[in-house]
């Protein structure tokens, strides 16, 4: 988007007669010219870039809801950040979900808008100036740069060899006769560095590519989280992910409905304690059929089946734990315990049963490395359960289980009615009544992101022009060389080389040094050297 | 090895400091003479050459301390943020030296360059941890290849910064001068634009340099005070708002020091129109390696994450950064923006840059927290 200014001044209106003189409020065509002019321009492009800027820091210091939704809650409630009343304002704006909002839409589209503006006639320009064959050049020892060349070669086989000189540099030349140049002699043309514009086009149009790739991704794409305990199973299919973000045109039928059996979660630490690897095995079925066997899932390491991505994302403990009334078996399962402090304490809950008024939960908390501090105090040595501890504490009455709440929310009014400590394989004594607890051992669970991800090659693709374009724009330059050679009276040949850039001036001039000096050791030297050898190159 | 690079790693903390004090040495036995002429005094000379062996002699010791912590840790040594500024630093001062004072010749830059170089090291050292393996979302050859073009790319935007404010200074003293001489032209802004850029409308006329009457002229529109002032106060909120009282009250004189030494630098210093070409080559140079390492970050996203961009404190931040430096290059491409309002846009998308790697690091919860 360099140099738009100049093609900015409009031809000048013919003076308006008549009645059409006197009202100055443009019609509805008129303001449409008008903003398509100002939106062409670029100072506006440059306050557009400055917007998206503003628009990205308010991003980074206000918490954003897909990023950080927890954070952006407590917002709204007045629990964190500045209270209610400015969350309430902060939302009106839209500025919990900045990238997601209508107004940063709109600066895109404007954006894109002032983009083609300056496209459009950009590429016109272009196509001409790149068909256009080097033009003949006048006065060439008037030219930033130019130098003289003695040679007893024959006026064309000087102009040969700097033709040659000029093939190896890669210019494209254009040979002149005599009649067709204002000096009467014949002259080589050539130029280099279209790349500068070409490259600046390539990298302004490698945007539509890029928004291409986005849409398509958003349009036809599917992400979706889920946890599995080992030993378990899930089904891609809609219902059994959380966190879901899916495109309009991915829908219920375009899930694989491959089942994924978690066989084996492994977390490995170095001796300081800082994690190692985390893999996770599976076996993929299709109709019961294992398909795939021992899969590794590891982070950096996504595991790739019929168009689905299968990542490693988080992982957990999920002691298997069963609840007794007697001989009866209340609850049977491994829960899966979060440690959200990232602290080596593992919690969660287990909701028993859901009988009214019946309702029995454990409130679990597992040390994986348990040991008593010297003040006696219980904590975990490390992340690694080598030493698991499990404490459950039992609620019991109207604990709110028959709501529709997160997997360890219930109500906890008074005390828990009882308390436990296990370790695995052991069973409680009767805690209240005859009910028992038993840690049945300590399975670990992983959690899966599962995403179908198209598109991704013209993203990559967009990328690729992106940096090529922006590495030629910034690089190429526009130089233009022109020789003419003509014979002397006293049967010598006089070389005149003549250059200029347009840009990088300084590197032109070096480069243009280069080939002078190459041609004075390439042209046989003139019998009569002497003052004809005078090299004189200014560089400006 | 561990204990090699740490004492490396001080070594050339160490040779810097001198360095930087050699090579303003060198610019105090340098005479700037009335026709514009540096001339170097004997003194000035033995200066320069004991710099530019204090510099290499630093940048050889701290190559030697990245490579033995890339050894004690067994993986590449740029994975967390002491291991990044300590390479970002070196990069600065070898690039410094490589194309600053060799290629460029604008020896008297050198001491303003290896100031962040040192300042840089400093604010690594108090993150500092030892050498050690890296969590596994960091195992992937990508750490190799984003964050290998990533501290490129900072450290010469730190040249391009160092080229930038020099530049401001420079363009406003070059332009009291003529403005006092009763010039129209200030050759600093307008030679700028015609340096580098397709404008052939705003060429200064041949001669209308600034070099009426003394060089030293440069030095005598232009406040100490303020050159003092503004890095004290600037050094000084940054020491409170990261570190503590004592800190910020001992770094804001050395910001006072370097500010003062930009002031009395300004004879010395390449004309206002090649410090400002400086730091758009260096910014254009470097521009390309960050895209490329933005884009690396989001295939590495992509693998480890399972998204390529989800707007985490740092992808955001270096969005930020992206745009601002994009800004920059159009602005000085832009009638009206071009010379000192793209430079300042430069020394903004520098800040950003710095903010980015620090603020959302250290202060931002998000993804790239990963400092200690």
């Amino acid at each position: 988007m360099t140099e738009t200014t100049k093609q900015q001044g409009a031809p000048a209106e013919p003076a308006p007669t008549g009645w059409a003189r006197l009202p100055m409020i443009p019609g509805p065509w008129e303001t449409l010219v008008i903003l398509w002019r100002r939106l062409r321009k670029m100072s506006t492009a440059l306050v557009l870039l400055f917007t998206l800027a503003l628009a990205s820091i308010v991003a980074t210091f206000i918490p954003q809801e897909p990023a950080i939704p927890q954070t952006v809650a407590q917002w709204r409630a007045g629990t964190d950040g500045p209270g209610e009343t400015v969350a309430s304002m902060l939302d009106a704006a839209q500025l919990f979900d900045v990238f997601g909002s209508w107004w940063f839409a709109g600066i895109m589209v404007l954006l894109l808008v002032s983009l083609t503006g300056c496209l459009v006639p950009r590429y016109r320009a272009f196509a001409r100036v790149v068909r256009r064959p080097p033009v003949a050049g006048r006065n060439l020892e008037r030219l930033s740069n130019h130098a003289r060349i003695g040679t007893s070669l024959a006026p064309d086989d000087a102009l040969a060899e700097v033709d040659h000189m000029l093939a190896r540099r890669r210019f494209r030349r254009r040979g002149l006769d005599a009649d067709a140049t204002a000096s009467g002699h014949r002259q080589i043309a050539a130029e280099r560095g279209h790349w500068r514009e070409g490259g600046n086009l390539l990298f302004h149009s490698a945007f539509y590519v890029l928004l291409i790739g986005v849409a398509v991704g958003q349009a036809f794409g599917f992400t979706g989280q889920i946890n599995v305990v080992e030993g378990s199973t899930f089904t891609d299919t809609r219902i059994v992910y959380g966190a879901v973000q899916t495109g309009r045109y991915f829908g219920l039928d375009d899930h694989r409905g491959f089942q994924v059996r978690l066989d084996d979660f492994a977390a490995t630490y170095h001796g300081n304690g800082t994690p190692d690897a985390f893999v996770s095995r599976v076996t993929i079925l299709e109709d019961g059929r294992e398909v795939m066997t021992n899969a590794p899932v590891e982070v950096n390491h996504p595991l790739v089946y019929d168009g689905m991505k299968i990542f490693q994302i988080r992982f957990g403990m999920a002691p298997h734990v069963v609840v007794r009334s007697g001989d009866t078996v209340l609850f049977d399962d491994r829960v899966m315990l979060g440690d959200s402090d990232n602290d080596g304490v593992w919690t969660g809950a287990a909701k028993v049963t859901t009988a009214p008024e019946q309702q029995i939960a454990l409130d679990l908390v597992l040390l994986p490395s348990f040991d008593v501090d010297q003040q006696g105090r219980a904590i975990t040595r490390g992340q690694e359960p080598d030493n698991p501890v499990l404490f459950a504490d039992v609620w019991f009455g109207a604990l709110g289980l028959e709501r529709a709440v997160g997997a360890s929310e219930f109500i906890r009014e008074g005390e828990p009615v009882a308390g436990t400590t296990l370790v695995p394989g052991r069973t409680s004594d009767e805690l209240v009544g005859d009910l028992t607890v038993e840690f049945a051992d300590l399975p670990m669970w992983s959690g899966f992101q599962v995403s179908h991800a198209p598109g991704r090659w013209l993203l990559l693709i967009a990328a690729g022009l992106l940096l090529t374009g922006l590495t030629a724009s910034l690089y190429g330059h526009r130089r233009r060389v022109w020789a003419e050679a003509w014979r002397n009276d006293d049967g010598t040949t006089t070389v005149v080389l003549a250059g200029v850039a347009l840009q990088r001036k300084v590197v032109f001039a070096e480069a243009f040094a280069g080939m002078t000096e190459h041609l004075r050791t390439a042209l046989p030297a003139a019998e009569r050297a002497g003052q004809e050898v005078s090299l004189e190159a200014h560089h400006g | 090895m561990a204990e090699l690079s740490n004492t490396l790693f001080f070594t050339a903390f160490g040779l810097y400091i001198a360095a930087m004090v050699a090579y303003f040495f060198r610019m105090a036995f340098t005479r700037a003479t009335v026709d514009g002429v540096l001339a170097s005094t004997r003194a000035g000379e033995r200066a320069g050459i004991a710099a530019t062996g204090l510099a290499v002699a630093g940048a050889t010791a701290h190559l030697g301390s990245v490579a033995a912590r890339g050894i004690a840790a067994d993986r590449v040594p740029w994975a967390n943020m002491y291991e990044y500024s300590s390479v970002m630093a070196l990069i600065a001062v070898v690039a410094g030296l490589v194309v600053v004072q060799r290629r460029m010749g604008y020896g008297h830059l050198m001491g303003f360059v290896l100031a962040p170089a040192v300042i840089m090291m400093a604010a690594g050292a108090m993150l500092f941890v030892p050498a050690g393996p890296t969590v596994p979302a960091l195992e992937s050859y990508w750490l190799k290849i984003h964050v290998t073009a990533m501290v490129s790319a900072s450290a010469i935007f730190i040249l391009a910064f160092v080229a930038t404010s020099l530049y401001l200074a420079k363009d406003t003293a070059e332009q009291r001068v003529a403005a006092r001489s009763g010039q129209r032209y200030a050759a600093g802004t307008v030679g700028a634009a015609s340096i580098d850029l397709e404008s052939d409308t705003a060429k200064a006329p041949a001669g209308a340099g600034p070099a009426i009457g003394s060089p030293l002229e440069l030095r005598r529109v232009m406040s100490p005070v303020w050159f003092g002032v503004f890095p004290a106060v600037f050094f000084l909120v940054w020491g409170l708002a990261k570190y503590d009282v004592v800190r910020g009250m001992s770094m804001a004189p050395v910001g006072a020091l370097l500010g003062v030494a930009a002031w009395y630098a300004l004879p010395y210093l390449p004309s206002a129109a090649q410090l400002d070409a400086l730091a758009y080559r260096l910014t254009a140079f470097a521009l390309p390696i960050f895209s490329f390492a933005i884009i690396c970050g989001a295939i590495w996203a992509e693998e480890a994450w399972g998204r390529y961009w989800g707007w985490d404190p740092k992808e955001t931040g270096s969005f930020f950064t992206w745009v601002l430096y994009a800004a920059y290059l159009h602005a000085r491409a832009t009638h009206g923006w071009r010379g000192r309002r793209a430079a300042w846009i430069g020394a903004g998308a520098f800040v950003a840059l710095m903010v980015t790697y620090f603020a959302v690091n250290l202060f931002v919860v998000g993804l790239h927290s990963y400092a200690t």
